[in-house]
C-alpha cells in the first residue's frame, strides 16, 4: 500500500499481441511488473490485446509491446495501424507509460525496411527508422549496458535491423554493446512516456529501478501527483555522485533521476547482483560497484 | 560417383563370418539410390585415382586428429573431417557411398539424440552395423569426421558391409549435409524456438529445411511428425515417400487439463503457411504439438501412418505405448519418462518401418535402450541416484518440469544454466518456461551455472522463496569483498575463481573505498564443483537428485562426475 492512500490501487496493463510478439522472453517484463505491484499492494490487471482487438486508451494505464519474428510482424502491421493506431496515439499523447521492446520498438518508429521486400510501415511515434542491411551484415547479438538517467540498464540484444534516430531522443547511451545501430552509441528512443529499446533478457527483472519507474509513472498519471512521499523512503535527489571511470578519470554525474520515492523499496539484492554481474561481464567494474552500492542506499 | 568410386565391398567384409544369419533380411533392405544420373552430370570427382586421394585425405585427417588429441587441443574430432576435406573435398561423398545400407539423418530442435539412439538400438538388434556421428558433432565437419575416422589409409571404409550410418544433423546444417550424403531416410522431429542468437528466428530454419527437402532424391523417404504443423508441411512438396507419425491418445490433451500454468506455453508455429490464418486445435499435447486444422483453407494434420493410440505413463521410469500401423497393433515399452519421448520413439519406429525392419528388433531395441548422454541418464553416487535431464530450450524445459512435477512428490533439484556459445548466448527464453509449477514442490534446490543469478531471479518471480534456493554462480563478482577475504581453499575455488578473487583483492587494495559491504550474502559459494557437492549433500541417501543442465553445463557435470570416478568418458560411450 502506498502511504497516504487508503483506497486500493489498481493498474491495468494492456499487453499488445501477447501470442505473436513474445519471442525474447517478453513475458518476464509482465511478470516483473505484476509482482512488483503486488508486493506494494497494487493490483495489476493484464489484458491481452490480440489481432482484431481495438485499443481503447481510457481502459489502460500502461502498455507493453514485445518482439517477434519478421514474418509475424509483417502480418501484424496492418492490424496495429487499423485497429490500434488511433487509440495508441491518443494514449501516448496522454502520457501513458508505454514500453516497446525489440520488434515493438521497430513498429513504433516510421518504418522497417527488410533486406528484401517492401517496407513495413510503423506508427511513427518515434522519429526513427530501421533498416535491415541483408544477411551478410551480422546481427547485433550480445550483452549490453547503457547509461540511463545516471544509472545503468543491462540486457541482451539480438536484432538484425539497424535503427537510426531522427529527432527522437535515445533512451540511453551505449556503454558496452551495439545499441540501435552499432554506429552512434545510441540505444532505444523516448517520446513522452513511451520507451523503445532493444534490451531484452528480459529487461525489467534485472532493472528493477526501471520497472518501478514505469509503475510510478502509471500511478502518478492515474492517481494524480505527487504521491505523498513516505518517511521510510530514501530520496537522493540531485545528489552528486562520483564515479571512477574505466580509465581512472573521475566522472561526475548529476543524478537527475528521482529514485522511486513513492513506491515502497523491495528486497532487490538478487536483482542487483544479477545486474552487477552483467556489468562485470562487460568489464564495467565501477558501474557494477555503483549499482550494488545504490541498492544498499 | 558410384561408377568411379569403389562400389564393391572390400575383401575383408566378404570374409566376415557373421553375415550368414541375417543376410537374407538385410539384403531386402537394400534399395539402391539410383543417383548415377545426377553424378554423371556433375562429374565432381577427379577422373583418376579417387581412392588414392581419398586415402591421402584419410591419413592426413586422422594424423591431424591424433596430433590435436596429443597436444590436448581438443577431443580431436572435428579437425579430422576438416583436414580430410581440405585434401579431398569429395571425401565424404566418396566414403558415404560405400555404406551398404546408406544413411539415415535425424534433425529437429529437440529429440535428435534420443531418436537417433533409438534408431541405432533397433537397427543393431536388426543385425545391421550402425555408425553414428558423435553427440554434438552434428555439423558438416562432425559428420565428415565420423566417416573419416572409420576409413582406411587405402581410401575405403573399414567394414562397410551391412553398415548403415545414423547421422544426427544440426537443423541449419541439413541442406549442406544432405546434398553431400544422399540419405535414404530423413527424420524430422519438431521445431521450437532454440538458440535464437545462432539460428536467428524460427522461420529461417523452415526455409533451410525446405531447401534440403528439395535437394533430396525421390528415392528417399521422409519421416515426419504429423502433430507439428511446421514439420508436417515439409511433406507437401516432396515427390518421394512420406511417412507420418503422431499421437492419437486424446487423454493427453492439454486443453482439457485445468492447471493454469499448462495453458501458458509459448507457441512457435501458429499460422497456416498456405493462407496465414491461425490454426485451430482440437487437441494439444504440448506447445504447438497436437491435432490442428486451419479454419480458413482447411489444411489439417495428416493422418499418421504410425500412431500411438494409447499411452500409459509409468512413473519416471517408463512409458507403455500401443503403436498402431495400419491393422497391426503392438505394445512398446519406452524406458524413458516424458511425453516428448513418445514422439522420439514413434519417430524411430517409423524410420525402422521405412527400412522394413521387423517388429521384434523394434520392440527389443527400444525396450533395452540405454538413455543417451544426459537424456534421462541415471548415475549412482554415494547411495543416491542422480538423473540427468538435459533442457536447452523452453519447450524442452517445460516438458522436463511437467515430467518431474506432475504429481505432488517434492523433488531434489539442481539446475545449471550456462550461456556459452553451444548453449546459445541469449537466455531470455527462461522467462518462457513455466517454473511456476515447481514453486513449493522442491525439497532441496540448487541453482548454478554462468547465468545462475538470472535463473534464480526467474525462479523468484515464479514464486520460489529465495530462502529455499542455494545459488551458486560460476564466478564471484570482483566487488564481492567478503569472498575476497575467504581463502580459496575453504570454498573449493576453481582456478578462474581464484584469479577473480586475486583481482578483487588487488582492486580493494587500490581503492579502499570499494570495500563497502556489497550486499552479496557472505555464504555465497561459486563453481559447478561446489554446486554438485552441495546438491548431493542435501539429497538424502536412497533419494534421487534431478539435475537439469543446459548443453555445456551437462558436459561440465559429466566432467565433474568423471573426476569423482562416477561415469565413463562420454566419448567412450557405446555408440562409437
Amino acid at each position: 500500500m502506498i502511504p497516504g492512500f487508503t483506497q486500493s490501487l489498481t493498474l491495468t496493463l494492456g499487453h499488445l499481441y501477447p501470442d505473436q510478439l513474445n519471442l525474447y522472453g517478453d513475458r518476464g517484463n509482465i511478470l516483473t511488473l505484476r509482482r512488483r505491484c503486488q508486493l506494494r499492494g497494487i493490483e495489476l490487471r493484464v489484458v491481452g490485446l490480440g489481432v482484431g482487438d481495438a485499443l481503447a486508451p481510457d481502459e489502460y494505464d500502461m502498455l507493453f509491446i514485445g518482439g517477434g519474428q519478421d514474418k509475424e510482424q509483417a502480418y501484424l502491421v496492418q492490424d496495429l495501424y487499423e485497429m490500434k493506431g488511433i487509440g495508441l496515439w491518443a494514449a501516448i499523447e496522454d502520457d501513458m507509460p508505454v514500453l516497446a521492446v525489440c520488434g515493438g520498438f521497430q513498429l513504433l518508429a516510421h518504418y522497417y525496411r527488410p533486406a528484401e521486400g517492401p517496407d513495413m510501415r510503423g506508427l511513427g511515434v518515434f522519429d526513427a527508422w530501421t533498416i535491415h542491411k541483408g544477411p551478410h551484415v551480422a546481427r547485433c547479438i550480445g550483452d549490453i549496458a547503457i547509461s540511463w538517467n545516471g544509472q545503468t540498464l543491462v540486457g541482451f540484444e539480438n536484432h538484425g535491423g539497424r535503427t537510426y534516430l531522427g529527432t527522437a531522443q535515445p533512451l540511453g547511451k551505449v556503454l558496452k554493446g551495439y545499441g540501435n545501430n552499432a554506429e552512434d552509441r545510441t540505444e532505444g528512443a523516448i517520446y513522452r512516456n513511451t520507451y523503445g529499446t532493444y534490451l531484452h533478457g528480459s529487461l525489467l527483472p534485472k532493472n528493477p529501478h526501471f520497472a518501478d519507474y514505469l509503475i510510478e509513472l502509471a500511478l502518478q498519471r492515474k492517481y494524480g501527483e505527487p504521491l505523498v512521499s513516505s518517511a521510510e523512503s530514501v530520496a537522493p535527489n540531485g545528489t552528486v555522485h562520483t564515479n571512477i571511470g574505466a580509465n581512472g578519470s573521475t566522472v561526475v554525474e548529476l543524478l537527475t533521476y528521482e529514485t522511486s520515492t513513492q513506491l515502497k523499496p523491495l528486497d532487490d539484492r538478487l536483482e542487483w547482483e544479477a545486474h552487477a554481474t552483467i556489468l562485470e561481464r562487460l568489464g564495467l567494474h565501477s558501474e557494477a560497484t555503483a549499482a550494488l552500492r545504490r541498492q544498499k542506499g | 560417383m558410384r561408377k568411379q568410386g569403389p562400389s564393391q565391398p572390400l575383401a575383408n567384409e566378404l570374409d566376415e563370418p557373421a553375415q550368414g544369419r541375417k543376410t537374407s533380411r538385410t539384403k531386402s533392405i537394400i534399395r539402391k539410390h539410383g543417383l548415377q544420373n545426377k553424378h554423371q552430370k556433375k562429374q565432381r570427382l577427379p577422373r583418376r585415382h579417387p581412392s588414392l586421394r581419398a586415402g591421402l585425405a584419410v591419413i592426413a585427417g586422422r594424423a591431424a586428429g591424433a596430433l590435436s588429441r596429443r597436444l590436448h587441443l581438443g577431443a580431436g574430432t572435428s579437425i579430422v573431417g576438416v583436414v580430410a576435406q581440405r585434401i579431398y573435398p569429395q571425401i565424404v561423398e566418396h566414403l558415404a557411398t560405400e555404406l551398404e545400407h546408406g544413411s539415415v539423418m535425424v534433425t529437429g530442435t529437440n529429440g535428435k539424440t534420443t531418436t537417433s539412439s533409438f534408431i541405432a538400438a533397433i537397427l543393431r538388434d536388426g543385425g545391421l552395423r550402425v555408425w553414428r556421428n558423435r553427440e554434438g558433432s552434428n555439423l558438416m565437419r562432425g559428420v565428415a569426421s565420423s566417416l573419416v575416422i572409420r576409413a582406411q589409409p587405402n581410401g575405403h571404409l573399414r567394414r562397410a558391409g551391412r553398415a548403415i550410418s545414423i547421422l544426427e544433423v544440426d537443423e541449419a546444417a541439413l541442406p549442406q549435409v544432405a546434398s553431400v550424403i544422399h540419405p535414404r531416410i530423413v527424420v524430422f522431429t519438431n521445431l521450437f524456438r532454440d538458440q535464437l542468437d545462432r539460428y536467428g528466428e524460427v522461420h529461417s530454419i523452415v526455409t533451410h529445411w525446405q531447401r534440403a527437402v528439395s535437394l533430396l532424391p525421390p528415392e528417399a523417404t521422409l519421416v515426419l511428425n504429423a502433430d507439428d504443423p511446421t514439420i508436417a508441411q515439409l511433406g507437401a512438396s516432396f515427390e518421394g515417400r512420406v511417412l507420418y507419425y503422431g499421437v492419437d491418445d486424446l487423454s493427453l490433451n492439454l486443453l482439457t487439463q485445468q492447471n493454469a500454468s499448462e495453458r501458458h506455453q509459448v507457441i512457435d508455429t501458429r499460422t497456416c503457411p498456405q493462407c496465414g490464418s491461425e490454426y485451430s486445435y482440437d487437441v494439444r499435447f504440448y506447445s504447438h504439438i497436437g491435432h490442428y486444422h486451419c479454419p480458413n483453407c482447411g489444411k489439417q494434420r495428416p493422418q499418421p501412418d504410425v500412431r500411438a493410440t494409447q499411452v500409459q505413463l509409468d512413473g519416471l521410469d517408463r512409458l507403455r505405448i500401443q503403436v498402431t500401423t495400419g491393422e497391426q497393433q503392438r505394445e512398446i515399452v519406452v524406458p524413458l519418462p516424458g511425453l516428448y519421448n513418445i514422439y522420439n520413439a514413434l519417430a524411430a519406429i517409423t524410420a525402422a518401418r521405412a527400412l522394413d525392419i521387423d517388429w521384434e528388433p523394434i520392440s527389443s531395441g527400444i525396450e533395452q535402450f540405454k538413455p543417451a548422454f544426459g537424456r534421462g541418464e541415471r548415475i549412482q553416487a554415494e547411495g543416491k541416484t542422480m538423473r540427468l535431464l538435459l533442457a536447452k530450450n523452453p519447450t524442452g524445459f517445460n516438458e522436463v518440469l511437467r515430467t518431474l512435477f506432475s504429481d505432488a512428490t517434492p523433488r531434489h533439484m539442481l539446475f545449471v544454466l550456462n550461456d556459452n556459445i553451444a548453449d546459445g548466448r541469449d537466455i531470455s527464453w527462461i522467462w518462457d518456461v513455466d517454473f511456476e509449477r515447481l514453486a513449493g514442490k522442491t525439497q532441496t534446490f540448487v541453482v548454478a551455472g554462468t547465468r545462475a543469478l538470472d535463473l534464480a531471479l526467474r525462479l523468484k518471480y515464479a514464486g520460489v522463496d529465495e530462502e529455499d534456493m542455494t545459488i551458486i554462480p560460476s564466478i564471484p563478482l570482483r566487488v564481492a569483498r567478503r569472498e575476497a577475504n575467504r581463502t580459496p581453499r575453504q570454498i573449493g575455488m576453481s582456478k578462474r575463481g581464484m584469479r577473480a578473487i586475486g583481482q578483487a583483492i588487488e582492486t580493494l587494495e587500490k581503492h579502499p573505498d570499494k570495500a563497502n559491504d556489497t550486499l552479496i550474502p557472505s555464504t555465497r559459494m561459486y563453481g559447478l564443483k561446489n554446486a554438485l557437492e552441495v546438491a548431493l549433500n542435501q539429497t538424502p541417501v536412497n533419494e534421487t537428485l534431478f539435475v537439469v543442465p543446459t548443453y555445456t553445463a551437462l558436459l561440465e557435470v559429466h566432467h565433474e562426475l568423471e573426476q569423482r570416478g562416477l561415469t565413463p568418458h562420454y566419448w567412450e560411450g557405446g555408440d562409437t
